[in-house]
């Protein structure tokens, strides 16, 4: 600790940037504060001691170093020392990389960039994690405004769902008639009555009743239909909408299965619940007060002993649904677990073959096969003890109305007519009762699924059309000082800066990892720097419409994406509307058009999803076809040949010279000699350029790519003499 | 056993390395597999993340003081926990909230999407991945206490 002094009280220097770390110096959880002030470096442990200054004037640089689950903010001094200033998780690296920016920055330029910003990772109002850094915190999440914000959805079909909702209740109170109806004819029977124009009367007057059930039955169920259908189709389509325009950055961070589920599952729970939840809720709500109120008319002792055991049945269902929703929650984990594995090795049924694997495949299986097993017994038998308890108290509701009623019935304090009455409502009590329970489980999935679906709505999308300069493109294109980094905290393009004149074609060359491909995924506009321009026609493309300098990109991918459609489809992708010769003289161009007459299809054929009925070189060509055709302005060519045979290569790249020519083009390729033809070469290291020049001036400098040259002829030599 | 290894650091806080008469000015240890193959396959990479050498079994195969310097700097650079007992569990819309014990501390976190960031690694082993990218590891499922067993069925 030459440079360092314990200190037990910092002067007065006042604090330009504070962070928190939550790891002491040992690797256990805690808290230190880093302090940058405008003459030094501090950190304090938990209780306010310094336990370490770093003077300003004693800092060369200082970095974040990624970590397994961390990083540690690593200060070098300007005598060679390398020092920690402290450890931390994941929780808190990005923070901590701004923050070595910023001293490294005042220590060398004497300027302070700003207090890093510090996410907010716990709620203010309950302390508790946020899932999200910045984001909202489920417990406290107001679901009354969600639930509002989840009713919006409804407002196009207002008179709809007002109609369902009054129709629900119309034929609630029509299903409590015939109880009524029936008990009035036993209790006309018991009288002594044996006038059989009454029975008829009202049976008449039942079978009346039946048929209005029945058409509210059909109408609520067709309106149901109809507002499930639209709810469903309008939340797919925004949601889809939104995810399609929000920043290619969210899509590095979530699965796409995680982000498909999102529009499917997420969105199926809120119209789920707004279509069934909602109505079951309200309609059984409404019959439990209508048969509570009718049950104390008819008698209020006999009704109060026969609904004793419903706060029982209320009791079990909530106790035992979180722990069985928990259970069948885990069969869907293992079910998914065992379709994975089946996809998995069906769709590699050739390798398992050919590895002669069928029985450790077979084993694998058994084992999910056995765990999904064990899952759906526990999950079942925890229902079925449960749902067990419920029909004996749902029993003893009838038990207690037969011992209460039927000795008020024996002892002439309740006609024969309302016994029967009562029996017939407590199955229409005690029925849904055992449901209702679920009710809050649908609500609390449904506003999951809704706060997902918010989340993406709610985020902030790609410019749209119309938010920038529309200009032609010219294509010059300039890095002005670019720094990016996936992971902000670690930057993997850092301080490039380079011009391309409009109509210049550049070969990007380095390792694998060295900054190529995020390189054109900047140019793109993929991705935009964290520092730095980039100018397209001298104008910062920030400020250009997104949309319009998209179309004047075009992008020739080393495994090409085509869509499940028809070649012409594919070709024309970039040109809808695209006429039939335009098509065929793109193909020509591209090296295509004869392989696709040769087809029995031709243009017609369909490739399949992803162009899996393809081989490599035709969807490469394809690709070049769609690009030509596209006739872009700025045009962007990672690794177009490595996946195709050299015959096929050959064709690839006579349609690529016709496709390059006049464009400004950035290309990567793994064969260094397909770059010969480039006017520059920019070579790459750790997100740096190390050279520029062409290729025969990079040849003679004997630098980086020469080396690269050399490595690669000399594998190459190999795998001649190999095939010798 | 490899004698010929000598690590030390030079300047403070910068691991270097001399293997017979070859010198490394920057070295980090890193495990080849450190989920599946605990405690073997140490492999020091240079500067430029280049394998200097693959240690099969470093209990064994390094000098003790050597062993000792390295266990120091891979301390520092895995900063992934494993679980000790899980002291409780809840899901929130979809959010599960852990508090544990770790041989780091006490720790509470968020994960997401479960069926993602849960990996069994083995029929009784389990990853959990937190919201922020930390992991978490349980080892020996088996090896917890009865309270975490319930906390963790009833969660993943």
């Amino acid at each position: 600790m030459s440079q360092i002094e314990a200190q037990a009280e910092p002067d007065s220097a006042s604090v330009l940037a504070c962070l928190e770390a939550d790891l002491t110096e040992e690797g256990r959880y805690g808290h230190r504060k880093v302090e940058l002030t405008e003459q030094d470096v501090r950190v304090f442990d938990s209780a306010g001691t310094v336990l370490l200054t770093l003077p300003l004037t004693d800092i060369a640089d200082a970095r974040n170093e990624p970590l397994v689950s961390g990083g540690r903010l690593i200060v070098d001094t300007k005598s060679g020392e390398e020092i920690t200033v402290c450890s931390y998780s994941l929780r808190h690296s990005t923070e901590f990389s701004d923050m070595a920016r910023a001293i490294e920055h005042l220590a060398k330029e004497g300027e302070f960039l700003g207090q890093p910003p510090r996410a907010k990772i716990r709620c203010e109002k309950c302390n508790e994690l946020l899932p999200e850094k910045d984001g909202v915190c489920p417990r406290c999440l107001n679901r009354g405004r969600t639930m509002l914000r989840i009713g919006k959805f409804l407002k196009p079909y207002k008179k709809q769902a007002i109609l369902l909702a009054l129709g629900s209740s119309f034929a609630t109170l029509i299903n409590m008639i015939p109880p009524a109806i029936q008990g009035r004819i036993l209790d006309n029977f018991n009288l002594g009555d044996k006038n059989t124009q009454f029975l008829f009367t009202m049976v008449g007057a039942w079978a009346f009743t039946l048929a209005i059930a029945a058409v509210m039955q059909i109408v609520n169920g067709r309106m149901n239909t109809y507002l499930g259908s639209h709810i469903a189709s309008d939340l797919r389509k925004e949601t889809y909408a939104a995810i399609e325009r929000l920043h290619l950055a969210y899509f590095d961070r979530k699965p796409v299965g995680a982000i498909a589920s999102r529009v499917t599952q997420d969105t199926d729970r809120v119209w789920f619940f707004l279509v069934d939840g909602v109505p079951f809720f309200l309609v059984h709500g409404l019959m439990l007060i209508a048969v509570t109120v009718i049950l104390f008319k008819i008698n209020w002792l006999l009704a109060l002993a026969i609904l004793t055991p419903i706060p029982l049945v209320a009791l079990i269902s909530m106790w035992a649904w979180k722990p069985i929703s928990n259970l069948f929650f885990r069969v869907s984990q293992k079910m998914a677990r065992v379709h994975m594995h089946l996809n998995e090795s069906l769709m590699g049924i050739r390798v398992v073959k050919a590895f002669a694997k069928e029985d450790d495949e077979y084993n694998k299986f058994q084992i999910r096969s056995e765990e999904l097993r064990q899952a759906h017994t526990r999950a079942d038998r925890t229902w079925y003890t449960a749902y067990g308890m419920m029909t004996f108290c749902v029993a003893m509701g009838t038990a207690v109305h037969w011992t209460v009623g039927g000795w008020m019935l024996y002892t002439g304090k309740l006609t024969f007519g309302n016994f029967y009455i009562i029996h017939a409502y407590l199955g229409m009590v005690y029925g849904p009762l055992q449901w209702f329970a679920q009710v809050n489980n649908w609500f609390s999935r449904a506003m999951a699924g809704a706060e997902r679906i918010f989340e993406i709505l709610d985020m902030t999308p790609e410019p749209q059309a119309g938010s920038g300069k529309v200009i032609e493109v010219k294509g010059d294109v300039s890095f002005d000082g670019v720094r990016f980094g996936y992971d902000k905290s670690n930057p993997v393009i850092n301080g490039v800066s380079f011009d391309v004149k409009a109509g210049e074609m550049i070969g990007l060359v380095g390792h694998s990892g060295a900054g190529k491909s995020t390189t054109i995924n900047l140019v793109s506009r993929f991705y935009e720097p964290d520092l730095g321009r980039i100018l397209i026609d001298g104008i910062d493309y920030r400020d250009l419409d997104l949309h319009s300098y998209r179309q004047q990109i075009g992008i020739v991918l080393q495994d090409p994406f085509l869509f499940h459609g028809t070649i012409a489809e594919n070709i024309s992708y970039g040109k809808p509307g695209a006429t039939m010769e335009e098509i065929m003289v793109a193909a020509k161009a591209a090296n295509a058009h004869n392989f696709i007459v040769a087809k029995v299809d031709g243009y017609d054929t369909v490739v399949g999803e992803r162009g899996a009925r393809l081989s490599g070189g035709e969807k490469q060509r394809i690709s070049i076809a769609r690009a030509i055709l596209h006739n872009p302005r700025i045009l962007i060519l990672d690794e177009a040949t490595s996946s195709v045979d050299v015959e096929t290569e050959k064709e690839i790249q006579e349609a690529i010279q016709r496709l390059v020519s006049g464009r400004t083009t950035f290309a990567i390729a793994h064969r260094l000699s397909t770059l010969r033809k480039a006017d520059r070469l920019i070579v790459m290291e750790r997100g740096k350029i190390v050279e520029q020049g062409t290729h025969e001036e990079l040849m003679n400098q004997k630098g980086v790519f020469h080396d690269l040259v050399q490595t690669q002829s000399a594998v190459n030599e190999i795998i001649g003499i190999g095939s010798k | 056993m490899i004698t010929d290894i000598e690590v030390f650091y030079q300047p403070e806080g910068r691991l270097r390395m001399t293997m017979g008469d070859r010198s490394y000015v920057e070295v980090k240890p890193a495990w080849a597999a450190p989920l599946s193959q605990t405690g073997k396959y140490l492999v020091l990479l240079d500067g430029k993340d280049r394998e200097i050498i693959l240690i099969t079994d470093p209990t064994k195969e390094l000098k003790p003081e050597t062993w000792s310097l390295l266990q120091n700097e891979l301390q520092r650079r895995y900063l992934s926990v494993k679980i000790d007992k899980i002291l409780n569990t809840k899901t929130i819309f979809g959010s599960t909230y852990w508090t544990v014990m770790t041989e780091r501390g006490e720790r509470d976190f968020v994960t997401q999407s479960l069926q993602e960031n849960a990996q069994w690694l083995g029929p009784e082993h389990l990853l959990v991945i937190d919201v922020d990218g930390n992991r978490f590891e349980l080892p020996d499922i088996n090896a917890l206490d009865e309270e975490s067993k319930n906390h963790l069925f009833m969660t993943v």
